[in-house]
C-alpha cells in the first residue's frame, strides 16, 4: 500500500476510536502521547470551544519544590465570564467548580486526561436553565477529549 | 508495529460500519476504548486500573467479567457501567477474548457448603497477610498507577467487596484457593489445604457478604458545597482565612479573583476572591491514593461580596466529592479533612 494511502485509512482508522468516556462522575480519556504535548492539544481545543484558559496549576512543580518526586501533573483552568457571572450571582453554591478544571496526568509515555462531570452536579441542582448549562459543559468537555484524540492520532499517522 | 495493529484494527471498524452489514451490532473494540483504556490502556497493561493479563482472563468465566463491568467495585475506583446494554457489555468481553486469545472457565453455579467459622481460623492463618482483616486487600493505593510507586504490583483484590462476591461464584473462588494466580502472586494451596480446608475457607469469605461497608452514606439532604455568612467585611474575612490555614499548616498560594485570566483586568470583579492552600505532605499520600485528585485541586475557599455588602464563603464539601471518585481510602481521609476546613470556617467567622 502507498504511503499517502496507507495514512489516510490509518487517518480513518483513529477518528472511529476517538472517544472520551463517561463514567458517571468523571469523564476521561486515554492519549497515547507525552503529556508536556498533549497538554498543549488541550489548550487549542479549549480556546476552540469558545472559552478562555485561565491558567494553569502546576501541581507537580509546587511538590518537587518541596522535595517530592512527582511525575507530570498540570492543571488547566478555563471558562467564559460570562458563564462564571451567572454562577456566581444566580447558583454562589457552585463557584467552587469554577472555573472548570482539567487534569493532565502522565503515565510513562501516554497521558490521561480527567474531568469532573458536571452532571454529577446535577441532581443536586434542579433548575431547567442550570440543568441544560451542565450538560452543556459535559458535552464540550466529552468533544475536548475527542478532539484532542483525534488531533493526537492524526500526529501519529503523520510521523509514521 | 503495536500501533499499526492497533490502527489497523481502527481501520477494520470503519470497514465495517460502512459495509452496511454489520453497523448495528455494537463493537466491543470501541467500547473498551471509550470506556475502558482510561483506567487499564490499550492493550490492558494497567494505569489507575488493575492489569487485564492474558493469565487472569483465562481464569475467569464470561458471566464473571460481564458482572465486573455492570457492578464495578464499589468504592475500589472501577465504576459500574450501568448504562451498557447486555450486547455492550457482552461485546467488550468477547473482545478481551479475542485479543487475550483465552477461552472462559464456565463455572457450576453450586454453592459451596463449608464450616465459616473453621474458614475464619485458616483465613487468619493463610490469608489475612495479604487480604486484610476485613478481606479489603492490604496496601496503600486503589490501583497500579504505573508511574507511581507501589508496594505490590498488582493490590490483592478485596475478596470482601461486594461487587466481586456477586460475580465470583462459590466454585471459582475454590478453584483459585486451590491453583492461585501466578499473574497476581496469590500461591497455590493445593499442598497446605484439604479440600474440606478450602471449602471451609470459600464459606468464610462468603460470609463477607453480611459484613456491612465500612464508609457511611451521606446525609440525603447534603450538598456539593457549604456557604457560610460571614460577620465580617470582605478584607476581613479574607484575612481571617488565611490566618486560620496558616494556623492550620496549609500553604497559602497567591489569591486569584474568580474570574481573573477570563476578562480584561479592568473588568474582573475583585469582590470574589479564591483562597488557595495546600499541605504538600498530605497532597502527597492523597495522590497516591487517588492519582485523579487533580480535577478538585487546589483547596480553595472563595468568598464573595453580594448585593448589599453580606459576605459569604464557598467551601466545597468534601464528603460529597470524595464519593465521586468511588474510592473508599479517599472517602475515609476527606470525612477526616472535612472536619479541618469546619474548624477553619467556624475560626474565620467568629
Amino acid at each position: 500500500m502507498k504511503t499517502a494511502t496507507l495514512k489516510m485509512f490509518l487517518l480513518g482508522a483513529v477518528l472511529v476510536i476517538a472517544h472520551a468516556s463517561v463514567a458517571d462522575n468523571m469523564i476521561m480519556a486515554r492519549v497515547p502521547l507525552r503529556a508536556e504535548i498533549v497538554l498543549e492539544y488541550v489548550k487549542a481545543s479549549v480556546e476552540e470551544h469558545g472559552y478562555t484558559v485561565a491558567h494553569l496549576q502546576l501541581c507537580d512543580g509546587g511538590m518537587q519544590d518541596f522535595g517530592y518526586k512527582s511525575d507530570f501533573y498540570r492543571v488547566v483552568f478555563f471558562g467564559k465570564v460570562d458563564e462564571v457571572r451567572m454562577v456566581s450571582e444566580h447558583y454562589p453554591e457552585l463557584v467552587s467548580y469554577l472555573p472548570l478544571k482539567i487534569a493532565v496526568i502522565a503515565e510513562k509515555d501516554e497521558t490521561l486526561l480527567t474531568v469532573l462531570n458536571p452532571e454529577a452536579l446535577a441532581p443536586f441542582f434542579p433548575d431547567e436553565a442550570l440543568q441544560i448549562q451542565l450538560g452543556r459543559w459535559q458535552s464540550d468537555l466529552v468533544s475536548i477529549f475527542n478532539d484532542v484524540r483525534r488531533a493526537v492520532g492524526a500526529r501519529i499517522v503523520s510521523n509514521h | 508495529m503495536n500501533l499499526i495493529r492497533l490502527l489497523l484494527g481502527g481501520l477494520a471498524v470503519a470497514t465495517i460500519s460502512v459495509s452496511g452489514t454489520a453497523h448495528a451490532a455494537p463493537d466491543g473494540r470501541e467500547l473498551y476504548i471509550e470506556h475502558c483504556s482510561g483506567c487499564h490502556q490499550m492493550e490492558g497493561q494497567s494505569g489507575i486500573g488493575l492489569p487485564l493479563l492474558n493469565a487472569k482472563l483465562a481464569d475467569v468465566s464470561d458471566k464473571y467479567l460481564q458482572s465486573t463491568i455492570r457492578l464495578g467495585r464499589p468504592g475500589r475506583v472501577m465504576p459500574a457501567f450501568q448504562r451498557l446494554s447486555d450486547a455492550q457489555v457482552g461485546a467488550i468481553v468477547k473482545f478481551l477474548r479475542q485479543r487475550s486469545e483465552t477461552t472462559e472457565i464456565a463455572y457450576a453455579e453450586e454453592p459451596v457448603v463449608g464450616d465459616a467459622a473453621h474458614g475464619h481460623t485458616l483465613y487468619t492463618e493463610h490469608c489475612i497477610k495479604c487480604h486484610g482483616a476485613d478481606g479489603s486487600g492490604e496496601g496503600q493505593g486503589t490501583g497500579v498507577t504505573t508511574s507511581r510507586e507501589r508496594t505490590f504490583l498488582v493490590m490483592p483484590a478485596s475478596i470482601s467487596n461486594p461487587g466481586f462476591l456477586a460475580s465470583a461464584p462459590d466454585q471459582m473462588i475454590r478453584r483459585v484457593i486451590h491453583v492461585g494466580r501466578k499473574s497476581s502472586g496469590m500461591p497455590s494451596f493445593d499442598s497446605k489445604l484439604s479440600e474440606t480446608d478450602i471449602d471451609d475457607l470459600v464459606a468464610f469469605v462468603r460470609s463477607f457478604e453480611q459484613q456491612a461497608r465500612s464508609v457511611a452514606e451521606i446525609d440525603a439532604d447534603e450538598r456539593p458545597t457549604h456557604v457560610f455568612e460571614s460577620p465580617h467585611d470582605f478584607e476581613t474575612t479574607v484575612n481571617n482565612v488565611k490566618a486560620a490555614l496558616t494556623g492550620a499548616n496549609f500553604r497559602i498560594f497567591p489569591d486569584r479573583l474568580l474570574e481573573q485570566g477570563l476578562t480584561d483586568e479592568f473588568s474582573v470583579n475583585t469582590r470574589q476572591v479564591g483562597v488557595r492552600f495546600c499541605n504538600f505532605n498530605v497532597l502527597y499520600g492523597m495522590l497516591k491514593i487517588e492519582p485523579r485528585l487533580g480535577v478538585v485541586l487546589p483547596c480553595r475557599i472563595t468568598i464573595m461580596e453580594r448585593e448589599g455588602g453580606e459576605v459569604i464563603l464557598v467551601v466545597p464539601n468534601l464528603r460529597v466529592i470524595s464519593r465521586w471518585f468511588n474510592n473508599d481510602e479517599l472517602v475515609g481521609l476527606w470525612d477526616r479533612m472535612e472536619e479541618t476546613f469546619t474548624n477553619i470556617i467556624d475560626e474565620a467567622t467568629l
